[in-house]
């Protein structure tokens, strides 16, 4: 495999890891009650009871 | 920023569209977001305050609220902030009560209730330019004297006076601990509430307090009982019985709390108000130009044909210099990879093509904003709900829909988020649900790609305002029968009254309108930067792989006497259709045909389900692909309005024609595209049940909508 490849590849692979767990920590955070939105922020929603 | 000393917290609270926002951004140096109309915060937000001597508190942002009487989930919020009842926050040591000075009567009510609470208060007599340029003159140490010796301070936050005495007004209030004066209850009512107290604290065995009491006592809405874990058989007989004691001393039960609070205050008020000569009246002169039955609505669609046209003229010069940019940057980068040619596409087709088509809107977006900013501050946005209240109601949509929806048209996200301020449950999903119908910004770059391509060019620069209004008109269209269906048929929401207080009109602040510009500048340049970049290197790798060495040899065979640059194309353009991509796309292709759409932009349409705006860094790079890397000043524009199909009956016609065009928009603007907002829906619905009957129902109405228009268009022209 040469050169070229191996660094596209890893690109690649790079980008798509990114995003699924970008994905993955955003669902988490949902579910934890946090913010849906994929904007990152840590805003609290659920009110104690 | 340094960390508040423990203990000491204080809520900032007060009736909507006092402020409060703009004053906790003054007191705290952070940029929570404020709009020039009621409901813009629907949940807490919190920051640290600097009293002036080193001394720090954590100061709390809540919803504005008229009364502590909690009807809708976000003043739900402001009862259990104050209460110590939400997750990880303590009872506030003081509260700031917000007050607009132009009507000190009605906003002191919200005071006179939290001072019940028992908590130190400080009132902050807000838009005291405004009192001043009406001729209002507040004597603050009377008032204060009056409240049981409170601190009362003027300041006018959104110009940035009196918010010294504000911090020092905090430090005193958490230092003396003055609590502001209570109400006087009638004996009836008084021995009303000691009875529910003491009941519902035998009956609960927890400690309830005088303000518990008199939000059991007076209040319909069952949340302090259910906080308390006071139940309905529990306390049945006892609220009925202390509800008649009150009857029987005169008063409506319901009514009662704020006649008692109202008398209190008419004597607290008097002589604390001495009217001047002021240029009172202003706002309604121009309400009466604005709000007019007939006037109203073409003034309201004049504004928007202007400001749909001015996003497309101002941007048009700073689109070229970054489609500029881009070519160059692709010119410079390309011929440096030659001997690279898997990277040199990656680069140049993938992430130059694909990021720089999705960058090019960068000025459009920055207008678009431009513009909502200074229609949401100027107060022009609130009229503007007045004037689709008669639709909104004909719908049956709740009056308070029309916030969520407003904000809607920017992103459904937060939109979702300020349904909260809706009371009724079944108003509340009903307007959650009709939302993402809303055209947000993200579908902004597919229209925009679409009217400055094929709409401006063919019929005229005046016809891309009018589709591009048609385009977030479209959205409405079906949103209002949906709606009608889901209040009048499936939920029977019962009709409410609309009840919104206009803002006054204001010089939009350019700090405030730059800042809003600025932010959604930097979110669309970050997703460019994050989500848009990985996904186009995805879609890059699907369309050039997998590649057969022998195609080229192939082609070169079938066509001896083709040029080499012709050659070159047609084998570009054979790896794209033999890619993952390709293949993908054209077995897909058959669902989309009816639309009109061919392989590339089912590809694009399937990849933009997880976010719209992808569509168009996707086009950019399948199209950038299927040139090839040398193709720099084939900028996405060009080259999609010379694709024409390859085979089939509409071999040899454009790909993009009219009634293609037209389709692919009406797709956008019904279909659920948008990962966050279906599981936003999800968790403001309580459940995956209407969010994913959102996402079938706008997906299927889409795929109707759009085929609709192709088969007509097509057939028309």
């Amino acid at each position: 495999m040469n050169l070229e490849a191996v660094i596209v590849g890893a690109i690649v692979g790079v980008a798509a890891g990114w995003l699924i767990r970008r994905w993955a920590a955003a669902a988490r955070r949902r579910k934890e009650g946090g913010c849906a939105g994929d904007c990152g922020c840590s805003t609290k929603l659920k009110p104690k009871r | 920023m340094s960390t508040p000393e423990p203990g000491l917290l204080v809520a900032l609270v007060g009736n909507p569209n006092t402020g409060k926002s703009t004053l906790f951004n003054a007191l705290t140096g952070l940029r929570q977001r404020v709009g020039n109309y009621p409901g813009v915060t629907v949940a807490r937000k919190s920051g640290t305050c600097d009293l002036g001597d080193g001394q720090k508190v954590e100061l709390v942002d809540l919803p504005g609220l008229y009364s502590l009487a909690a009807a809708s989930p976000d003043e739900q919020v402001v009862i259990d902030a104050l209460s110590g009842n939400i997750a990880g926050d303590r009872r506030p040591d003081a509260v700031v009560l917000v007050v607009d000075s132009t009507n000190l009567l009605r906003n002191l009510f919200l005071a006179s209730q939290v001072a019940e609470l028992g908590r130190p208060v400080v009132i902050v007599l807000n838009q005291a330019d405004v009192a001043k340029e009406q001729g209002l003159r507040i004597d603050t140490e009377l008032l204060s004297r009056r409240l049981g010796g409170v601190p009362v301070v003027m300041s006018s936050a959104w110009k940035g006076e009196g918010i010294l005495d504000v911090r020092r007004a905090i430090a005193s209030a958490v230092a003396q601990q003055t609590p502001m004066k209570r109400v006087a209850w009638p004996t009836n009512i008084a021995a009303a509430l000691t009875e529910v107290a003491n009941v519902a604290a035998t009956d609960t065995g927890k400690v309830v307090t005088e303000a518990d009491a008199q939000r059991l006592l007076f209040d319909t809405n069952p949340s302090t009982a259910d906080r308390l874990g006071w139940t309905v058989a529990q306390r049945e007989k006892t609220l009925r019985s202390a509800r008649d004691r009150v009857r029987n001393s005169g008063y409506n039960p319901m009514a009662a709390e704020p006649l008692v609070h109202y008398a209190h205050l008419r004597i607290v008020l008097e002589g604390v108000v001495t009217e001047g000569a002021g240029k009172a009246g202003r706002s309604a002169a121009v309400d009466r130009l604005l709000l007019h039955r007939v006037l109203g609505p073409v003034l309201f669609l004049g504004i928007m044909l202007g400001f749909f046209g001015s996003v497309f003229w101002l941007a048009k010069f700073p689109m070229e210099w970054i489609q500029f940019g881009v070519d160059a940057l692709k010119g410079v980068v390309a011929p440096q990879l030659d001997a690279y040619p898997m990277l040199q596409s990656l680069l140049a087709d993938g992430i130059i093509g694909g990021v720089g088509a999705f960058l090019v809107f960068l000025p459009q977006i920055l207008i678009l904003f431009l513009f909502i900013g200074i229609l949401e501050d100027s107060g022009y946005m609130a009229r503007a709900a007045f004037i689709m209240d008669r639709l909104f109601s004909w719908c049956g949509l709740n009056g308070k829909s029309f916030v969520p929806l407003l904000s809607g048209f920017a992103c459904a996200i937060p939109s979702l988020l300020s349904t909260r301020t809706i009371e009724d449950p079944k108003a509340r999903l009903a307007t959650a649900f009709v939302v993402p119908f809303m055209s947000c910004s993200a579908r902004f770059p597919v229209y925009a790609l679409m009217c400055a391509a094929f709409i401006g060019p063919l019929y005229g620069p005046g016809w891309q305002s009018v589709v591009m209004i048609g385009m977030h008109c479209v959205g409405l269209f079906f949103a209002v029968p949906t709606a009608f269906v889901l209040t009048r048929l499936v939920l029977k929401v019962k009709p409410q009254p609309f009840v919104l207080e206009l803002p006054r009109y204001q010089m939009p602040k350019p700090r405030d309108v730059i800042w809003r510009m600025w932010q959604n500048a930097a979110e669309f340049v970050s997703k460019a930067g994050t989500v848009i970049f990985a996904i186009t290197i995805i879609v890059w790798a699907l369309s050039y792989f997998p590649r057969d060495p022998s195609v080229a040899e192939r082609i070169k065979v079938a066509n001896p006497s083709a040029t080499e640059e012709v050659l070159k194309a047609k084998v570009q353009a054979t790896y794209v259709e033999q890619s993952y991509m390709g293949r993908f796309g054209k077995a897909v292709q058959p669902i989309f045909d009816p639309l009109g759409f061919d392989w590339k932009i089912t590809v694009g349409v399937l990849a933009s389900f997880p976010a719209r705006e992808v569509i168009v860094s996707t086009l950019g790079v399948t199209y950038s692909v299927g040139e090839g890397a040398e193709a720099d000043s084939q900028h996405l524009r060009k080259a999609m309005q010379d694709a024409k199909w390859s085979e089939g009956p509409r071999a040899g016609t454009p790909i993009f024609s009219l009634a293609a065009v037209l389709a692919l928009m009406v797709f956008f603007a019904l279909c659920s595209q948008c990962g966050p907002t279906i599981a936003t829906l999800a968790q403001e619905t309580g459940g995956w049940k209407w969010a994913a009957g959102s996402f079938v129902y706008m997906t299927a109405l889409a795929w109707l909508a759009g085929t609709a228009v192709y088969q007509v268009v097509i057939r028309l022209s």
